[in-house]
């Protein structure tokens, strides 16, 4: 008996994980890739992004080096998608800047490293996380936020994110 | 259900249409520097080497340069070099054609990587290079200038 408890305990979290996770948003990312070489000269990001099924747009901005993906109203996406994407197809995330409806932070996966200003509908924010900014900018962010313990752990499964509206 | 069979394989071959060595060149028709329509058929009889770039593309214009001095170094009878630009912005194609002092021949489908061209040629990175011989059939893909200088003065 204890033990079935114990397992409607672990679905009950989980269903109860999944559908807090449900109310987050992402209404837009913009990616900017690198990699060895030029980024924008491949139509393999562009590609992989276009074929989410929760993806309506994908633009390139050629001066900035930045794919700009505008997402479905409803859909559950997280950052971790742009990262497997981008990844898949050859590249690196240089820096992931989302635009998101304002209750999606207060959601389990994100992690706020600084404090929101004002109240807004949405919310714009960079992951800050291994593997969302570059090496170079992550060994820096490490050492900023070396007493966040969680920033520290390098989970994949939570985002650290700073808020930038 | 053989329709819908035929049908969706069709389908996928046009999702995956690309040139591969052994096919004959396509004829397409695209608008030139001087804004005439050139037909990329038209040059049979001789070689012909078709490259897609970008005037953002930075690989591109490092490739234009060998290009340029190919076309200074190879007889004009012997091989037609053909840049096909895939810039939206066709100022911006002008200006790199210039800056670049590309004397050959020039054309532009002004639509990014969905170009229509890009498309049938299967081009999915910039620069992408497309060796044809005299009688139109593909040879190579992404030869360097040292390549196609032996090939055809072979």
């Amino acid at each position: 008996m204890k033990k079935i408890n114990k397992v409607y305990l672990v679905i009950a979290s989980i269903v109860l994980m999944f559908s807090i996770k449900s109310n987050a948003q992402i209404v837009k990312a913009e990616i900017r890739a690198t990699g060895l070489t030029c980024s924008m000269c491949s139509n393999a990001i562009n590609k992989q992004l276009k074929a989410l099924p929760e993806v309506t747009n994908v633009e390139t901005d050629l001066n900035t080096n930045t794919f700009t993906v505008t997402l479905k109203e409803g859909n559950e996406l997280s950052p971790k998608t742009f990262k497997e994407k981008v990844e898949k197809a050859g590249f690196f995330i240089g820096s992931l800047v989302i635009t998101a409806k304002a209750e999606t932070i207060s959601k389990s996966p994100y992690i706020l490293v600084n404090d929101k200003k004002g109240v807004t509908e949405v919310v714009q924010f960079q992951v800050v996380d291994k593997g969302y900014v570059t090496e170079k900018e992550f060994k820096k962010l490490s050492k900023s936020y070396k007493d966040i313990s969680t920033y520290v752990a390098n989970s994949e499964d939570d985002f650290h994110i700073k808020i930038l509206n | 259900m053989r329709r819908i069979i035929f049908a969706f394989f069709l389908i996928t071959n046009i999702a995956t249409a690309q040139i591969d060595v052994g096919d004959t060149i396509p004829s397409i028709a695209l608008k030139s520097t001087s804004n005439t329509e050139v037909n990329i058929t038209s040059f049979k009889g001789k070689y012909v080497l078709i490259d897609f770039w970008a005037s953002w593309c930075g690989p591109c214009r490092l490739g234009n340069k060998k290009l340029v001095k190919l076309h200074n170094e190879v007889s004009s009878d012997k091989i037609e070099i053909i840049g096909i630009s895939i810039d939206t912005d066709t100022n911006k194609w002008l200006k790199a054609v210039e800056k670049d002092k590309i004397k050959f021949t020039q054309l532009i489908d002004s639509k990014g990587f969905d170009a229509e061209t890009a498309i049938q040629f299967g081009v999915e990175e910039l620069p992408s290079k497309f060796l044809f011989n005299a009688e139109g059939i593909l040879i190579a893909k992404n030869p360097t200038e040292e390549e196609i200088i032996k090939l055809i003065e072979k």
